[in-house]
């Protein structure tokens, strides 16, 4: 065993995996037992029930498929059950994918000596929740007792940007990997990387090359008059096998011009055949680029986004398998006029930049690495790596009574190079020190920490010594989309927006709509969690839901009572919630439904024969408007809607990954077609706009605070701006801050909370519990006549909690029973 | 969706506030403080649970370091908050309690930052 540290990365690719280690000043890429550092993420189960993984299991995809599978990572996160005919036994995606990584845990131990209990596992950046806590747990199961999730673009950036000595200025992390697409715009200035913004498409990646190349050969085979069906099952080996021999051609054109296609003895339907053509790479390439176009049009959007122009970038790193095809990096480096980083590994990168960040992260992989010492014991806090020469250690006595020999009263530290000491710095009232160290750039630095007791006698102090690798800084990551709570009247409460740093926490107070009864075994209520950019909850994902059940209550909970509910996100986005009752202390925690949802085949097609009725409306309605935009986003639709269909066809043949790519692409329709309907709302939004402009400037003006006027003036600036841009997810941002500083400032009119009481009071038959709304209506009507302002405001206030909410916005916002 | 801070909060969360920096701080500075206010809020230590703001104490926590850092980090965003950070001070500020001993080597940022926001210690 070495005494180096030992830090081990992973990438959980959905075609292939990689292990790697580092050690503070190199990273070493882990060898299988074939010697490969790379390890198909193949499982196969044989009817004995012996499990077999990586290249041993893949030699039996094709010819024992009911036993053996791959890209099961693309269904993480669903409860979709795979198979294994042969041993009758059905395994979840995140168990296949502890299978991986148990294997992979094994091969450090073969090469490094040491069976790691924590490491860092990349995640693709625009996984979502379900699937995240899926990759939890398949570590867990794979015996880790520790991972933390590392989004892949930041560690393919991690890595180059390790590895690459110029480091300064904006770049590209292009990720096209087997099944997802993500990019990254990143920026690294004064050794600090920061992750600007990324962007991608989750079902984008290698395989959709493979797959158009099986479309090709399938229609060179109905040339010999041989009709081949993907969404067929009778066809479903013989699609299996040609989808093979497309993936094994394309890997050699990226060396050679043209290759063969060749499948002796293909069964399709009772009928043999033999597959026998040849692909050039000018086709190769013909075929590939849509899907090529599709991954640049998504850079586009990001560089956009963050407003860098064309020319802006210094560099483009590309990883992943498929983007090792000269096609790919020809038509990135050209469309995007950027070269790409050069003698970097597009195979293993992410797992090198894994493997770094566990030392950023201080996640040493050995079990117990540090011996236990008798003496003083101090907790620590430090950056395991800093691009900061001189960064600080923070440490406080864990116990501060005890004999006075045996407690420090100052202490110091000393670079194990015996070239750098710390003054003797004594502690304070806390018993804590903050000390900065003097670093040696691009190493690991080991410091010993020694103490004196009050007579200046030497104190033993555990831990004895620290390491602090001198690289890069990592800012903290970025969240990929913005996560809140669904309301009841369909409206989100956001939570996180899109781009807050990870980890992040953050508590609000809800209110119940209903009453739930104690014991009441049927009444719930749901607190729907969802993620996406838009203002009503049903345009979101859910993706969680924690639920209050009646019979878990301890006493029985009345309409309109608080809620506080807390969501917390680690640095890889896996999320809890928790929620108090505090008119009845009880806590819940259990978030149920984390699931990707189930994608049926019938009503993914009913969904698109729904939407393709939209979109004709829609596009009467734009052709009548003459908007350009509209009617090329609706031509996009339409499109995707078709490929909706092939994937519903697939589906029905029995791939389940087709059905969950159907899905995401009709989340993405709507999501598209919402924004025609917000491009055909424009006029009545400028129109919204432009009154809240009118309104509220008056009561800024007259009651707003110093700092609120000024706001408003900021405010008012940004909401022109978004009229200019046309950008109305931007204006419905700024005039929803418009509104409250206007609502705020009317708040101080004397008579404010008389009017919104009237109001109230009007609506008080429909109220959820009219008993306690009269009663408030009563106490709110002596306040009124007392001119209790205060009081008022508090009955008004609760009695707003009791107003019902539409039941079709109910609905719509996942059946929220909070708002 | 009209849940963000409220705007009092927002202006004494001004990230310079939270990391107790002067807005013509660099870039570094603003990684080595708020690594090490990390560090102490990690221990629980007294000397970083508050922080100075135009209006008065505040606590500190780990989450607010971070998003200030990130908030720093992103020059457009900097740029907003350093207008912010700069604002003359409130007609009758809070009177400012005693500026916490910092112990150590290293910046002692809040003296400047009061400073900047014409108040004078008693």
């Amino acid at each position: 065993m070495t005494s180096a540290p030992l830090y081990v990365g992973i990438d959980l690719g959905t075609t292939n995996s990689t292990a790697a280690v580092f050690d503070g000043e190199k990273v070493t890429l882990v060898r299988n037992a074939q010697g490969s550092p790379i390890t198909p993420s193949v499982v196969r189960i044989d009817a004995r029930g012996n499990v077999t993984v990586g290249a041993r299991a893949r030699r039996f995809l094709d010819t024992d498929a009911d036993n053996t599978r791959s890209e099961f990572k693309r269904l993480m996160g669903t409860a979709q059950g795979i198979r294994f005919q042969g041993a009758g036994v059905e395994r979840r995606p995140e168990e296949l994918a502890a299978e991986v990584l148990r294997s992979l845990r094994a091969d450090v131990r073969d090469q490094i000596g040491v069976l790691p209990a924590r490491a860092v596992i990349s995640v693709p950046a625009l996984f979502e929740l379900p699937q995240t806590s899926a990759t939890s747990e398949a570590a867990r199961l794979a015996g880790f007792e520790r991972v933390e999730l590392l989004q892949e673009p930041i560690a393919s950036a991690l890595a180059a940007g390790w590895t690459v000595e110029d480091q300064g200025g904006a770049w590209l992390v292009y990720d096209l990997g087997g099944g997802t697409f993500d990019v990254s715009l990143l920026e690294t200035r004064d050794g600090l990387l920061r992750v600007v913004g990324h962007d991608g498409d989750n079902f984008l990646g290698g395989r959709d090359f493979d797959w158009a190349i099986v479309d090709w050969a399938i229609a060179q085979a109905a040339r010999d008059g041989v009709v081949i069906r993907r969404g067929d099952p009778a066809h479903a080996g013989a699609v299996r096998k040609i989808k093979l021999a497309a993936e094994e051609a394309k890997i050699e054109l990226s060396r050679v011009e043209s290759a063969s296609i060749t499948v002796p003895g293909l069964d399709v339907a009772g009928a043999g055949y033999d597959l026998d053509v040849t692909l050039d790479r000018e086709t190769l390439e013909r075929l590939c680029a849509p899907a090529i176009d599709r991954s640049i049009a998504v850079c586009r959007r990001l560089l956009q986004a963050h407003g860098v122009a064309d020319g802006g970038l210094t560099r483009v790193v590309l990883v992943g398998g498929p983007s090792v095809m000269p096609v790919v990096r020809r038509l990135v480096s050209q469309q995007l006029a950027v070269p790409p980083a050069e003698g970097l590994d597009p195979m293993t990168l992410v797992a090198q930049g894994a493997a770094i960040f566990a030392a950023t992260a201080g996640l040493e992989a050995r079990p117990s690495a540090i011996e236990a010492v008798r003496g003083a014991k101090v907790w620590l806090q430090y950056p395991a790596m800093s691009s900061d020469l001189t960064p600080h250690v923070v440490g406080r006595l864990v116990e501060r009574t005890g004999p006075v020999n045996s407690v420090p009263t100052e202490v110091q530290l000393g670079r194990a190079d015996g070239l750098w000491d710390s003054p003797w710095t004594p502690l304070d009232e806390e018993g804590a020190f903050v000390l900065p160290v003097s670093l040696v750039p691009r190493k690991p630095n080991v410091f010993r920490l020694t103490g004196k007791n009050i007579q200046g006698n030497a104190v033993t102090i555990d831990p004895p010594t620290l390491t602090i690798v001198q690289g890069l800084t990592i800012s903290d990551p970025p969240l990929s989309r913005t996560i809140g709570v669904a309301l009841a009247s369909n409206d989100v409460r956001v939570y996180f927006e899109r781009g807050a740093p990870l980890p992040a926490r953050r508590t609000f107070t809800l209110h119940t709509v209903d009453s739930v009864a104690r014991g009441a075994e049927k009444a719930v209520i749901k607190i729907p969690i969802v993620q996406g950019e838009y203002e009503q909850a049903h345009l979101c994902r859910l993706v969680g839901a924690l639920e209050i059940g009646g019979k878990e209550l301890k006493q029985t909970l009345a309409s309109g009572a608080e809620v506080e509910l807390t969501i917390e996100l680690d640095r890889g986005g896996r999320m809890s919630a928790r929620a108090l009752i505090p008119a009845i202390g009880q806590v819940f925690e259990h978030v149920a439904h984390l699931l990707v949802p189930e994608a049926d085949p019938e009503v993914l097609a009913s969904t698109v024969t729904a939407t393709r009725a939209r979109l004709g409306e829609l596009r009467t309605d734009a052709f009548r408007r003459q908007a350009r935009d509209s009617i090329e986003r609706l031509g996009k639709v339409e499109s995707a809607l078709d490929d909706v269909g092939r994937d519903i066809d697939a589906a029905r043949g029995g791939d389940t990954d087709a059905a969950q790519k159907a899905r995401r692409t009709l989340i993405e329709v709507d999501a598209q077609i919402e924004a025609v309907e917000l491009d055909r709302r424009w006029p009545e939004l400028d129109r919204e706009a432009r009154e809240a402009l009118i309104w509220t400037t008056g009561w800024v003006q007259d009651y707003g605070q110093p700092h609120e006027q000024t706001l408003y003036q900021e405010t008012a600036k940004a909401v022109d701006k978004a009229r200019q841009g046309r950008d109305p997810l931007e204006l419905q941002r700024q005039l929803r801050l418009l509104r409250r500083l206007g609502s705020s400032a009317y708040g101080r009119h004397p008579e404010a909370w008389k009017h919104r009481f009237e109001d109230a009071a009007a609506d008080v038959g429909n109220a959820t519990d009219v008993a306690r709304a009269q009663a408030l209506v009563k106490e709110g009507r002596e306040a009124l006549a007392k001119g209790d302002n205060e009081a008022l405001r508090r009955v008004t206030q609760k009695l707003w909690q009791l107003l019902p909410s539409a039941a079709e916005d109910r609905r719509k916002g996942h059946e929220s029973g909070v708002r | 969706m009209s849940q963000k801070p409220d705007d009092f909060e927002a202006l004494a969360d001004n990230p310079f506030y939270v990391l107790g920096l002067r807005p013509d701080c660099s870039r570094i500075d603003i990684e080595r403080e708020g690594q090490k206010l990390l560090g102490m809020l990690g221990l629980k230590l007294k000397s970083a649970a508050t922080y100075m703001s135009p209006l008065g104490p505040r606590p500190r926590t780990e989450d607010k370091v971070r998003a200030a850092m990130a908030a720093l980090r992103d020059h457009e965003k900097r740029l907003a908050h350093e207008f912010w950070a700069s604002l003359p001070p409130p007609a009758a500020p809070p009177k400012p309690p005693p500026i916490p001993e910092t112990k150590g080597p290293g910046p002692a940022p809040f003296a400047g930052a009061f400073a900047a926001l014409g108040w004078r210690r008693s």
